[in-house]
This record gives structure tokens, sequence and C-alpha cells, in this order.
């Protein structure tokens, strides 16, 4: 489907970043578990929507919490990979630029690089707080029949952005302490 | 400031953003945040997340993941060797036909696993070195795969027309159905230059052969049996009924879109647990990590592709753009060339999720004035991206084949595929001509209602005439055959 997409395979073959210090072990750790999990989340996704196929025309039961439950599942297994994918730099940019530049513009250029998302990161996952919060003390809820409380899918949206913020500016210390794996 | 200038400084921002490296989720993002607080009211900058959340929330776009993961079960498993090995049996009596079954069996498989590469990989890593046995050039064979690989993108289910669905706001089950006869088409050309090429690679090597006594393997005569013909047939044919399945329970109105991507994710694990005893947690965590990246780093661009288009529309820049072009009034033709010409150029930095995404809101206004089927421009600018796959300067498919097939020189590899670039071009020129190529499907199935027996009906007539067809060619080809 490329759909240009899998530049991604291309992309992850990067080296992978050797860890050293306990910060990274523990993003590490938290990284494998969230991948397992979300993994099993979305093939339990797709298990939902098969059901209520099944269960409309077999059962004749009406099928209104499917499909709010798969995007919880699926919204959530998304954001929370996003630091995960991150480590192995799964996030695709263009390179044209990158290939003329020099080792060491190319380093600076990263730190800069890696700075700015790591800005952007942060700053969604404070408003994603913040509207977690409110969905919270207002108790906001999804539109469907269904009524799903809506803190679930906010609260994994939050952790997830904080996840990959944590995550990138661990990749920017690494590099400025110069603890970065060599390829 | 004015919107133009606005306007400007959005899109200026963005290329800069964009080229330095930046990943494309974040720099999107970044650009849109920064414009909304420096141009948009405070509160409006306090709802990014939910923004965010809201655009992204639709079960029609989290189909993709599940789309991906029937992909990565049916990629990773034989199924492609199989698909190929069997199709190769069926025709190998038919000149070229070594090489059309390799187009028939890139479509079929794109169709099950909905992935350009994956294809490429998987029906390549057979093909390719088969062909080249059997004395096919090396940039011919690499062609082949390379072209049939970008099918991917046009046979339902696609992520592109998912994506495109949502952004033009148009029926993803019309837009599905739109597409199935331009990807007919685009077989058949394929097929037919495979052919026509394998004929005339076959007769530069008998001139060879009479005039020097070079002996080629293109003049060896195939022999399978009829064994082969059934061997892997027993493996195949799940899959295939697998994918008629899912396509009837959508189109039968069992199933919405995205209930299909969940029935034929699970139907996939299943089969391919069944049939090649893919089950262990540890041979299906690389299909399940591997189906979570690329689903991530995807909807990553996509929700702020979202939000990019949601802060250009707030601005007012995409409806001034459309304005824009709308007032210079070009010819309808012009209109649709420069448009498509945008598309090939933005597909030299962007992958087609954000081309879709960010240009939408500008391009589809001006093409709908300009009386344009949209369901038959998103069939359009799909083949449009489809050949941003195989020609540099991103070519995804030609690395590919350059890592199934190292020892084909590049140079190769890209003239090979240049005719499948050109039969492209004619493709989507001939669908500018004869735009019920697409459009009479959908117009078929949606509007008038479906007669499932008249299918069943039109179905046994074509497989009697391709039948018939298949005799008449093995018979004329028998009395024309080469003494050995």
């Amino acid at each position: 489907m490329a759909h240009g997409i899998e530049i991604v395979e291309v992309a992850t073959s990067a080296p992978p970043v050797v860890y050293a210090g306990p910060v990274d072990r523990v993003l590490a750790a938290v990284n494998h578990a969230v991948v397992v999990v979300s993994s099993v989340a979305l093939v339990i996704a797709a298990a939902v929507l098969s059901y209520s196929v099944f269960a409309r025309y077999f059962l004749h039961v009406p099928t209104d919490w499917q499909d709010e439950l798969s995007v919880f599942l699926i919204v959530g297994a998304v954001f929370m990979s996003g630091a995960a994918v991150q480590v192995r730099r799964g996030h695709i940019g263009i390179e044209a630029v990158v290939a003329i530049m020099s080792t060491r513009v190319n380093a600076v250029r990263q730190v800069l690089v890696d700075l700015a998302s790591f800005l952007f990161c942060a700053f969604f996952a404070w408003k994603s707080f913040t509207l977690l919060h409110e969905a919270l003390v207002e108790g906001y809820h999804s539109t469907t029949t269904w009524e799903a409380p809506l803190w679930i899918p906010y609260s994994l949206m939050a952790v997830g952005m904080s996840l990959l913020s944590i995550q990138i500016l661990a990749q920017v210390t690494a590099a400025l302490v110069g603890r970065r794996a060599r390829p | 400031m004015s919107v133009l200038s606005i306007g400007l400084l959005y899109g200026g921002a963005t290329l800069l953003v964009m080229f330095s490296g930046m990943p494309i989720a974040f720099a999107l993002g970044a650009v849109a945040t920064l414009f909304m607080i420096a141009f948009m009211p405070a509160a409006s900058v306090d709802t990014i997340a939910q923004n965010v959340y809201e655009e992204m929330a639709s079960i029609t776009l989290l189909s993709i993941p599940l789309f991906i993961l029937k992909g990565a079960a049916i990629g990773r498993s034989r199924a492609g060797q199989d698909l190929y090995g069997t199709l190769h049996a069926w025709m190998h009596r038919i000149p070229g036909g070594l090489g059309i079954a390799n187009v028939f069996a890139c479509a079929l498989f794109a169709a099950m696993a909905g992935s350009s590469p994956a294809t490429c990989s998987a029906i390549g890593s057979a093909g390719i070195p088969e062909m080249r046995k059997r004395g096919y050039s090396g940039g011919f064979a690499a062609g082949i795969i390379a072209a049939g690989g970008t099918l991917g993108i046009l046979l339902p289910p696609s992520i592109t027309m998912i994506l495109y669905a949502v952004a033009a706001e148009q029926s993803l089950g019309r837009l599905f159905l739109a597409a199935i006869g331009p990807a007919f088409l685009l077989v058949a050309m394929f097929a037919a230059y495979a052919a026509w090429q394998f004929l005339r690679e076959h007769r530069r090597a008998r001139a060879l052969h009479e005039r020097t006594g070079a002996f080629s393997e293109l003049l060896r005569p195939d022999e399978l049996t009829l064994r082969d013909k059934f061997a892997l047939l027993p493996r195949v044919l799940p899959f295939v009924i697998l994918l008629t399945g899912v396509m009837i329970a959508l189109y039968g109105g069992y199933a919405t879109p995205s209930e299909t991507a969940g029935l034929g994710a699970v139907l996939a694990l299943l089969l391919i647990a069944s049939i090649y005893s893919v089950w262990t947690p540890r041979e299906l965590e690389p299909i399940l990590t591997a189906t979570l990246r690329e689903s991530t780093m995807l909807m990553f661009i996509i929700g702020m592709s979202l939000l990019y288009s949601y802060v250009m529309s707030y601005l007012h820049i995409s409806q001034s753009a459309a304005q824009w072009i709308v007032s210079l009034e070009l010819s309808r033709w012009v209109l649709l060339a420069t448009i498509l010409l945008l598309v090939v150029v933005l597909g030299f930095f962007l992958p087609p999720v954000s081309i879709i995404l960010m240009t939408a809101p500008i391009i589809l206004p001006p093409l709908k004035a300009a009386g344009f089927d949209l369901i038959w421009f998103g069939v359009i600018m799909t083949i449009v991206m489809e050949m941003g796959l195989i020609h540099p300067p991103v070519g995804l498919n030609l690395f590919v084949i350059k890592n199934i097939a190292p020892d084909i020189p590049l140079a190769d590899v890209i003239w090979g595929v240049v005719p499948f670039v050109a039969l492209m071009i004619v493709a989507v020129v001939v669908l500018s001509l004869v735009p019920d190529i697409s459009t009479w499907l959908p117009h078929k199935v949606m509007d008038t209602g479906v007669d499932w027996m008249q299918v069943v009906r039109v179905t046994g007539y074509g497989c009697a005439l391709i039948l018939a067809a298949g005799f008449l060619i093995r018979f004329a080809v028998k009395r024309s055959a080469p003494a050995r």
C-alpha cells in the first residue's frame, strides 16, 4: 500500500539504539510491554468487528457498541505505540536534504529537529492532559447510544503522547552527552 | 495579515520544516500548532488535542490498521509463492505465459494483501528468479513485478482510497467499485505488453540461435504436468475464496467497510494458521509488530494531516486557493492536467496519504466546479500516485526489487519499468476519454441494486469465454510451435 507508506521498511532499517542508561532501559521495557498490549488490542478490535457482522446477521442483535469499542482499541494502540516507533526512528521524514549534508552538520540538524519534535509532542501531551481533566470533571460521554466515557481514549492519548515526548527527549540527551549508539 | 500572505507563509513554513528532515507527522502538527497560536483565538489552541482525536476517531479511518494486519498476515506467509506457482502452471502455454502469470499473481495478491511493496517482494522473490531462469531479460522481469505491485493501491481494499473517500467525503464502497474497472484495464494492458515483449525477446533469441547457434532458455518449451496444475490449488483456493467472500460481504451489504477490514484480518490470521500453521505467539509476533509500527506511523501522519488541513481551512487558505484556481477559468482538461502534474511533483517528496489529505480541500472544489465526477477523479489520482511508486526519485517498488534481485543493475530495472509507466499514462488518458470504465460498475451496483443471479450468470459467461479463449490460444500456439 504504498501508498508510499511502506517507506517505513526502509526507515526502520536504522541501527537499533544501544540501551545504556537506566532511563533508556526503563523506556525500552515500557515500550516493549506497550507493543505487546497494543498488538493484542488490534487483534481484539478485528475480532470485535467480525463479531458485529455475526451478531447482526445470525443473532439479530442490534450492534451499537462494536464500532466505538474498536475505535477506542485502535486509537489507544496507535497513540500508545508512538514512542516505540520513535525508538527506531520509524516516523518517516523527507530525507532528501540529509543525503547532501556532512556528518557533523547532520548531527546538529538531527538534534534541532528532535528538539522541535519534542516541543510539539510535549505541547500536544499537555493539551491532551487538560482535555482528559475536563472529560473527567465534566463527565464527557460519546454521542452514540453506547455513551462510552471519553476519558478512556483521552487518557490513552495523553499517556501515549507523554511517552513519545519522553522518548524523544531521551534521544536528544543521548545525542548531546555523546552516548548515542554509533551505527 | 491578508489571507494570501498567511497562505504563502503557511506553505513556506511547511516546506522549510519538511525539508529539515523532521518526521512528516510532527512537522505538519508543529506548523499547524504554530499558526494556531499566531493567528487563531486562544480557545481553539486549547482544543487541539480534542480536534485531532475527533478527526481520527472515525471507524472508517481506523479500519486502516486492520487492512494492514490482513496484508501483513498474508504477505508474510508462503501464500505469494504458492499463488504464483499455481498461476504459472495453468498459464505456461500462452506465449509469455510466465510473465502474464506474474502480472495476474501480482494483481490477485495485491487485492488480498493491499500493499504494493509487499506484493513486489512476495511475488517477485519467486517470480523474478524463475523468469530470468527462463531467459527473460532482467529489466523485463523487474518491470513486470514493479508494475504489477502498484496494482495494490488501486485494487480494493486500498488505504489510499479510504483516505480519499474520507477527504473528499465520498462513499467508500462506491470508490472501491469504481476502481475495479480501471484495475482490470491495467491488468489487461500489462498482460498484453508482457506477451508482446516476450514475443519480441523470443524472436530475437531465435534469430540469434539461427545465426550463431547460441542457445537461449527462452527457446526451451515449458513442460509442466497436470499434477503441477493441481498440486498447489488446495492451498491457493482458500485465499481466493477469502478475497471474494470479503468482497461479497461488503457489496452485498452484509458488512460495512470497517467490518470488512476486521473480518478480513481475522480470516487471514485463521487461514495462515490452518494452511501454513503460523499460529504460535513467536511466529505471530513479527506480523503483529510490523502491523503496529506501520499503522502507528501512518495514523500519526493522518491525524496531523487532518489537523493541518483544519487549520488551513479555518484560516480560509484552502478556500481562497480553491477560488483562485476556479477564477483562472482554465479549460477542463488543462485544469485536470495541471492538478495531476501537481500530484506527480508532490509525489516526489510526500507519501500519498499526506498528498491526499493536504491537497483535497484545495483541488477538489475546482474539479467539482469543472464538472468532474469526484469518484472518478479518486481513481485517476490513485493511478497517478501509483506511478510515483515505480519512477524515480522515490520509486519505492524499485528499491524492493533491488533488494530481491541485487544483481540486476538499477538502470536495467528503471528501463524495464518505463514501458509500464507509459501504459499507465495511456490508461489515465483512456479513462479520461471513457469515464464509464470506472463509473459504470458503481452506478450499476449502488444505484440500480444488484441482481445476484445476474452476477452469477455474467461470471459464468466470463469464465466460459476465458476458457474458450485459452483453448484457442493453446491450439494456435501448438500449430505454430517452433521446432525443438
